[in-house]
């Protein structure tokens, strides 16, 4: 077999997308957290159940939001957390590492196009989201009942989230210099927005500035969304939810795409 | 033959303790946005859940408002996890970047070197308190029962989250060790030790093995030392800590010693 050299890159000519080269990229970002699996799988479950326990105590009167017990509403708010968090550590941490390391390059040679590198980066990421969200959702179905009230707004927002936040991740990562701007950005905006867009309490116990500001913040569809997937019950409108998770994925697999392309802060 | 390698300095070599306090100090100074920020955000936060949550009206201990029952206890989970981290991480980031011979090699003795890094982390902890208490300040006010009682168990807790920090880095071979320990040992504890609720609302059971918990009493004494009311028995809380800050920071001295895990 000839391969032939295309003049204007050094991408061999690979007809239709590199398949090979996105499931090893995929691989070795799966891997790359398996490794670890004690911080990266257990840990997060481990975390989940501690707010489980702490706020069942502290809560444990039986209060009510909605028509659901504080524990049923507290459930998916934790696993959609779950996904947030761990579908961006694992993007930003994985770049910012390389990036670090200077190994960063083995990633870049390989005849993969920047739309080939973002999809292998961002669903590693969005599959330790789902992964670990798995296990908290395991787990927490010992202490409360879980039922699947609407399957598919379960699957598209736990996807929507994980492909969001992995796409963030990336975006961060990227973009940082050193792992103290990745961590950053998850203490100072990744967490607060996972903690403060309803997934501890319904967003009516805010005030009425931040009740508006809220219906502006994509975590708090993705996690009213979960929640009506597993109660049927939520807060604001899904179509528009799933509608607005569309749009920013699009926009920010974009962004990833063309940041790549550019070599932003990758390439010198 | 008794072969004298260390210069002899007298009592305590306190230019060489100086020096490794002041490094490791510099050290956490230099990423302050990690150190001090992020800690006091994180508790404004659980201040803020909790308080949008319950509305106030958690499960606290007497008749103290649920918010003042809380206060003192995130206080103190930050003092605790910024101490723990600062000494482990910092003796692991030598270990594994091998400049831990740096300062194994100047002649300091297995005390002066546990002072030098314990004494660092205290100050860490301690500060991340002061920082995180400015901040609850601007959303709550802070009643204060009893000063000797906060300070006393704000230096008990940090000094012995220095020690066993410092005792799990020497033990670990990477990052991956520490935080196993810092997420299956120290995280569980600090959050089930009453940091968020009174264990009178506990299970029976459960109100037994907390008083086992070493964490339990540093938060039900600094806690005392705000609000001024109590789960456990004071005198004996005290006596434990001081106790276990005695014998772990033996065993620290005693690693260092033996060069476990340190010297090949």
């Amino acid at each position: 077999m000839s391969s032939k050299i295309n003049t204007r890159g050094f991408r061999p000519v690979v007809k239709g997308p590199n398949w090979r080269g996105i499931w090893t990229l995929y691989a070795k970002e799966v891997h790359r957290y398996f490794k670890i699996f004690g911080q990266t799988l257990l840990a997060p479950i481990i975390t989940a159940l501690l707010f489980l326990i702490v706020f069942g105590i502290v809560f444990g009167d039986g209060r009510t939001v909605g028509e659901l017990t504080y524990i049923e509403f507290l459930a998916p708010g934790l696993l959609m957390m779950t996904i947030l968090q761990n579908a961006f550590a694992n993007t930003s941490t994985s770049i910012i590492s390389q990036k670090v390391n200077d190994s960063i390059v083995d990633t870049l040679m390989p005849p993969l196009s920047p739309l080939e590198l973002t999809i292998g980066f961002i669903l590693g990421g969005a599959t330790r989201g789902l992964m670990v969200a798995i296990g908290v959702g395991i787990s927490l179905a010992v202490v409360v009942p879980i039922s699947f009230q609407n399957l598919g707004a379960v699957i598209f927002f736990a996807f929507g989230a994980a492909i969001m936040m992995g796409s963030m991740g990336m975006m961060t990562g990227i973009w940082a210099e050193k792992f103290d701007h990745v961590s950053t950005v998850t203490n100072f905006i990744i967490l607060p927005l996972s903690f403060l867009s309803g997934t501890f309490f319904p967003i009516s116990r805010f005030p009425d500035a931040l009740q508006i500001a809220s219906f502006y913040n994509p975590f708090f569809y993705l996690i009213d969304g979960l929640r009506f997937g597993f109660t049927n019950q939520s807060t604001g409108p899904i179509a528009i939810g799933v509608f607005f998770i569309v749009i920013i994925n699009v926009f920010l697999w974009l962004t990833c795409y063309w940041m790549l392309r550019a070599g932003y802060k990758i390439k010198d | 033959m008794n072969i004298e390698t260390r210069p002899r300095l007298g009592l305590c070599n306190t230019l060489g303790t100086w020096s490794l306090y002041r490094r490791e100090v510099l050290r956490f100074f230099k990423i302050a946005g990690q150190t001090f920020f992020a800690p006091v955000i994180t508790d404004l936060l659980f201040l803020g859940i909790f308080n949008l949550a319950f509305a106030g009206q958690g499960r606290s201990a007497g008749d103290v408002p649920f918010i003042q029952f809380l206060v003192p206890g995130l206080i103190l989970m930050a003092v605790m996890t910024a101490s723990f981290a600062n000494a482990s991480f910092s003796l692991m980031f030598e270990k594994i970047v091998e400049t831990i011979v740096d300062t194994l090699m100047p002649p300091m003795s297995p005390g002066e070197l546990t002072i030098g890094y314990v004494l660092a982390s205290t100050t860490r902890g301690l500060l991340v308190g002061i920082a995180v208490l400015i901040g609850m300040l601007i959303f709550t006010k802070v009643q204060i029962h009893s000063w000797i009682f906060i300070l006393f168990h704000a230096i008990a807790a940090s000094m012995l989250m220095s020690v066993l920090g410092l005792i799990t880095a020497i033990w670990a071979e990477k990052i991956d060790h520490v935080a196993s320990i810092n997420n299956f040992v120290i995280l569980p504890l600090t959050f089930l030790s009453g940091t968020f609720y009174s264990t009178q609302h506990l299970p029976e059971i459960f109100q037994k093995v907390a008083y086992f918990n070493p964490f339990f009493y540093v938060i039900d004494g600094f806690r005392y030392g705000f609000i001024g009311i109590h789960d456990g028995n004071l005198i004996l809380g005290i006596l434990i800590l001081t106790i276990l800050i005695i014998f772990f920071w033996s065993s620290c001295v005693i690693l260092f010693a033996s060069g476990f895990k340190l010297k090949s």
